[in-house]
């Protein structure tokens, strides 16, 4: 027994010292590192929010008790990052949120804002984005087609159509072409999200039925 | 010395052109492949792959009398592992925009070919100056051709050169800046990074073929 134990230190003793040796190095990476990396992203989401909402000074998340938790389907739950959109006299003027899903390669990220009373889309900015170059990333074209059709967009329900008038602005989503699945998908991360916030919102009285 | 030592000289050639990784080893192309759609992708990928390959061979090679040969494929993929994992989170903390950009290729390194091959190839057989120096030419080599395919393809998929939003150098004037040219946007995509590799490849193989 007590030779089996020497054999195991004898050949392993310098894969356990690395492991410590590097788990520590990471340690300290990790420690000067994560408040920027959490900072940065943050600062992305507070950035893109602005953007779709000049007026917000600040976005303040939701009290604890108001917690909205998303019904992602097959059993599975997630927080979702709901902010209210403050002016400068503390006056909530439209929300913001991140959402996410399944996009063609990779997870999309998507922040996105509606005005004080959750009746409209003030559009959506792209956190996160793996998607193909010239095709699928067409979707963080900042004023691109794409994210034009969200903006004033009644915020309910999507649907995805391959024609229509882009330049209408209503529940129905012109694809982008050769990018059907990223589109898809874009309208399936609303329809996810937008629809069960506002209904938990009216249910925690925060915003009008 | 030993047939396996080699001088840093031979290591710094090497790795620049006898045994530019992947012109003529042949490795670490699906970050070629992926990550050629712009010269900054590249770049940062290159110098990414540079400090970790560096990083990893000294260490290797401070370890190599203690390696035992059943633990080393182990010992280097631990090494390997704990520099590419600080070169992400440093991305992530102070080029967050290229971190998103590059995406799960920077984590990737990790069984990225390159490493592993000179860490078992030069390092484990070789003294720290002349590890360092082959991790150095090795990374410098893939950064060279990672930055001259990504060159070529972001030129003619979108004309220009961006380095940054203010900092674009456009080299074939593209149409909807009210030039003449017409991106071509199968350039961005794989099969613009096949046709680039290949021709590329084509070319190197024609320049060191040896006469009969």
């Amino acid at each position: 027994m007590s030779n089996s134990i020497k054999l195991f230190f004898r050949e392993s003793w310098l894969l356990m010292v690395s492991a410590v040796f590097f788990g520590a190095l990471l340690a300290v990476a990790n420690a000067a590192w994560a408040p920027k990396i959490a900072q940065n992203e943050i600062n992305k989401f507070s950035n893109l929010a602005k953007a779709l909402l000049p007026e917000a000074m600040k976005f303040e998340p939701l009290q604890n008790k108001d917690k909205i938790i998303i019904d992602l389907g097959d059993g599975k739950t997630a927080g979702a990052d709901v902010r209210k959109g403050l002016d400068a006299a503390g006056n909530c003027i439209g929300w913001a949120f991140l959402a996410e899903g399944s996009g063609f390669a990779d997870k999309i990220k998507l922040v996105v804002t509606a005005d004080a009373g959750f009746t409209k889309l003030n559009g959506f900015g792209v956190q996160q984005c793996s998607e193909t170059p010239g095709f699928g990333d067409k979707i963080t074209i900042k004023n691109g087609f794409y994210q034009a059709q969200y903006k004033q967009a009644p915020a309910g329900k999507f649907t995805l159509t391959k024609i229509g008038d882009s330049k209408k602005i209503d529940s129905e989503i012109v694809a982008i072409t050769g990018a059907t699945v990223t589109s898809q998908a874009v309208v399936n991360i609303m329809n996810t999200y937008v629809v069960q916030i506002k209904q938990q919102l009216q249910q925690k009285k925060l915003i009008g039925q | 010395m030993t047939e396996n030592q080699m001088t840093a000289w031979k290591a710094f050639r090497g790795g620049l052109w006898d045994e530019i990784p992947v012109l003529r080893l042949m490795l670490g192309l699906c970050p070629t492949m992926a990550v050629t759609t712009s010269v900054k992708g590249g770049l940062t990928m290159g110098l990414s792959v540079v400090f970790v390959l560096i990083c990893s061979n000294v260490v290797v090679s401070m370890m190599r009398n203690l390696l035992k040969p059943h633990l080393r494929i182990m010992m280097f993929t631990l090494t390997i592992a704990a520099f590419v994992t600080i070169a992400d989170m440093y991305l992530k903390a102070f080029q967050p925009v290229m971190s998103e950009k590059l995406g799960a290729y920077i984590p990737l390194i990790i069984v990225n070919c390159i490493i592993i091959c000179r860490s078992e190839a030069c390092a484990a057989k070789n003294g720290i100056w002349v590890s360092a120096v082959d991790g150095l030419a090795m990374g410098l080599g893939f950064t060279i051709v990672l930055c001259f395919l990504a060159s070529i393809r972001e030129i003619l998929s979108t004309g220009c050169i961006t380095f940054s939003e203010t900092a674009v150098w456009t080299v074939l004037n593209p149409v909807d800046k009210g030039g003449w040219f017409t991106p071509w946007a199968a350039m961005a995509m794989p099969v613009g990074a096949f046709i680039t590799l290949g021709l590329t490849l084509g070319a190197v193989n024609q320049l060191t073929k040896k006469k009969a």
